[in-house]
């Protein structure tokens, strides 16, 4: 038996009999998924398809995307607060920022929505008036407390928590010598923190705010208890008068795909704008260990 | 005898109570080059550290063109500044480090036009045009545009003397600028140093390139153990040290050409 010369021949690629039987059951299941989907009486996609831009629906999608803009934005801002305070050298101010994070991240949004919404029942009216002095304003507690400032408050609250940590994070990764080099140009303590410090802290920090923002979208469904009409209590409304419990469901739920498909998209970016001038990453060897085309041609050898 | 630019007495400073610099007493004029040697872990870092305060000295006193550094007097009281306050001081020291610290998030253009635009108001045309003339004078100015990464060791160093350049230092502290770099970049770095003492920049500089200390210094200060040793003139030091501990750091060090 003669060998071919070595340079002539291409090796044959490596078997992968096991990914390769994987790979065809999981497609037959989403097959047979999609089917069901399609054929499934019960589903009533007419229905989805008339209630999916319905004004009630849209309108609930808004205040979905509205409590989710409201409780990020303040949530984020409280916690670049929370996170400053952790990182100073003051005692006080240490100790009022861990027991900020302590109580919201220990207590569940629900609860905290709903004890928010009940707050008059604790405090009949709320006043800013001096210490152990006069009172200056007075408003009732039922005033101010509605159903969208309750839910506001509850979600941004227990995201500032988790934002502080992460934000706390972030800063401590950037170096030393970042704030060094600023000082010895003669920034100032703010114009070092917003132009040096956060900005870099803030590229290490996107992907978690990414995960938050979906989490907090989400998180968003909570608020029907209080009879805000959000995406999914919009939903229930309509589903309570005419008893199309799944087609209705159907349209909550391909709403909030659609949304977080689109934050995921918007996260990718961000991240591939914020990402100029960081390291090129070195993880294209530790992909390999992963690697599961279980039909891929083998490239390398072809060129 | 005019004032000096730079006036440093009696200063100390201890890590808990580990006293590292014992009393140092030393003045820069203006336009000279001073270079400052010694063995490792002799408080030359700690020194410059404490000059722009990045460290609070424990004892003795600054001053920069006659101001006291740090401190401030208000009726016969004496007061400490505020970081904020520090700025407007260490604005007049600019600072080089041995791991450049440039932003990376900024290009090489941008690390250079930051500060004179947000801490001096600068407005960003003539701030960019001020930084594209730095960056051609340490020989870079086909790289403004790019990101610290995307340059050698030696280019990011000559981007952080034109970034420290570009707030007008009277001063400029230097704290071991080469060591973090490949032997091969060495030159560039040293020679842009060489331009500057040229024309007439004020420099203090921890090094441990004696070839360049002995070229372009105009004094030489030997510390070991947290205090001055021997300074005066660099060759009269290296050809003929008077102290024995000078004696034995130089046989260590010089190289055999000198
Ligand atoms: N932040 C600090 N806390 C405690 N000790 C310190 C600190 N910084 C420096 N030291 C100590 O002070 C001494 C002098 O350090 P310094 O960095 O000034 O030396 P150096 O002369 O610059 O040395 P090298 O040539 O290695 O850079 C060393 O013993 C060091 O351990
Ligand atoms: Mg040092």
């Amino acid at each position: 038996m003669s060998r071919p010369d070595i340079h002539d021949v291409t090796p044959v690629p490596v078997r992968r009999y096991g990914q390769q039987f994987g790979a065809v059951v999981l497609i037959v299941f989403a097959l047979l998924f999609a089917q069901n989907l399609a054929t499934n009486q019960n589903i009533q996609w007419p229905v989805v398809a008339q209630y999916m831009f319905a004004p009630s629906i849209l309108s609930g999608l808004g205040m979905t995307i509205l409590l989710t803009v409201l409780a990020m934005v303040i949530g984020l801002s409280i916690g670049v607060v929370l996170a400053i305070m952790r990182l100073s050298d003051s005692r006080v101010f240490q100790g009022a920022a861990w027991a900020w994070i302590w109580f919201f991240r220990g207590v569940p949004p629900l609860v905290q929505l709903i004890f928010w919404y009940n707050l008059a029942l604790l405090y009949p009216d709320l006043s800013i008036g001096i210490p152990f002095g006069p009172k200056l304003f007075i408003w009732d507690t039922n005033a101010v407390i509605t159903p969208f400032s309750a839910a506001i408050l509850g979600l941004a609250f227990t995201e500032a928590a988790y934002a502080a940590e992460m934000i706390r994070a972030g800063i401590q990764a950037v170096s030393g010598g970042q704030v060094e080099a600023s000082a010895t140009l003669g920034m100032s303590r703010s114009q070092t923190l917003r132009r040096i410090v956060l900005p870099q802290a803030l590229r290490i920090v996107i992907p978690p705010i990414g995960n938050d923002t979906i989490s907090m979208l989400k998180f968003t469904s909570l608020v029907s208890v209080l009879a805000l009409p959000d995406l999914l209590f919009s939903a229930q409304m309509v589903y309570a008068r005419t008893y199309q419990t799944i087609p209705l469901l159907m349209v909550a739920t391909i709403w909030y795909l659609v949304l977080t498909t689109v934050l995921t998209f918007a996260e990718h970016a961000i991240e591939h704008r914020l990402s100029e001038g960081s390291p090129p990453s070195k993880r294209s060897f530790q992909k390999r260990l992963f690697d599961m085309r279980p039909f891929r041609r083998q490239k390398e050898f072809s060129a | 005898m005019t004032m000096p630019l730079l006036k440093v007495e009696r200063l100390r400073k201890s890590f808990g109570d580990h006293e590292v610099l014992s009393g140092i007493d030393l003045s820069v004029n203006e336009g000279d080059v001073t270079c400052i040697v010694g063995p490792s872990g002799s408080g030359k870092s700690t020194l410059l550290r404490c000059l722009n305060h990045l460290e609070k000295p424990t004892g003795g006193a600054i001053f920069l063109q006659g101001e006291p550094v740090g401190v401030r007097w208000r009726g016969d009281r004496l007061y400490e500044m505020s970081f904020n306050e520090m700025a407007r001081q260490r604005q007049k020291m600019g600072m080089v480090f041995q791991g450049f610290h440039l932003f990376p998030h900024k290009t090489a253009l941008q690390n250079i036009t930051e500060a004179p635009i947000i801490v001096k108001g600068t407005p960003r045309h003539q701030a960019e045009a001020e930084g594209m003339a730095l960056l051609e004078k340490v020989g870079m100015p086909d790289r403004a545009h790019y990101y610290p990464r995307q340059l050698s060791g030696g280019q990011q160093q000559r981007v952080a003397i034109a970034r420290s350049l570009a707030m007008k230092p009277a001063l400029l502290l230097f704290d071991e600028p080469t060591s973090a770099l490949d032997p091969e970049l060495v030159g560039e770095v040293l020679a842009a140093m060489r331009q500057l003492a040229e024309e007439g920049m004020t420099m203090l500089v921890v090094t441990h390139e004696m070839l360049f200390a002995r070229d372009v210094a105009d004094h030489l200060i030997f510390m070991e153990g947290g205090v001055i040793v021997e300074q005066g003139n660099p060759r009269e030091i290296m050809t003929s040290p008077r102290h024995e501990r000078t004696r034995e750091f130089l046989a260590r060090v010089l190289p055999q050409a000198v």
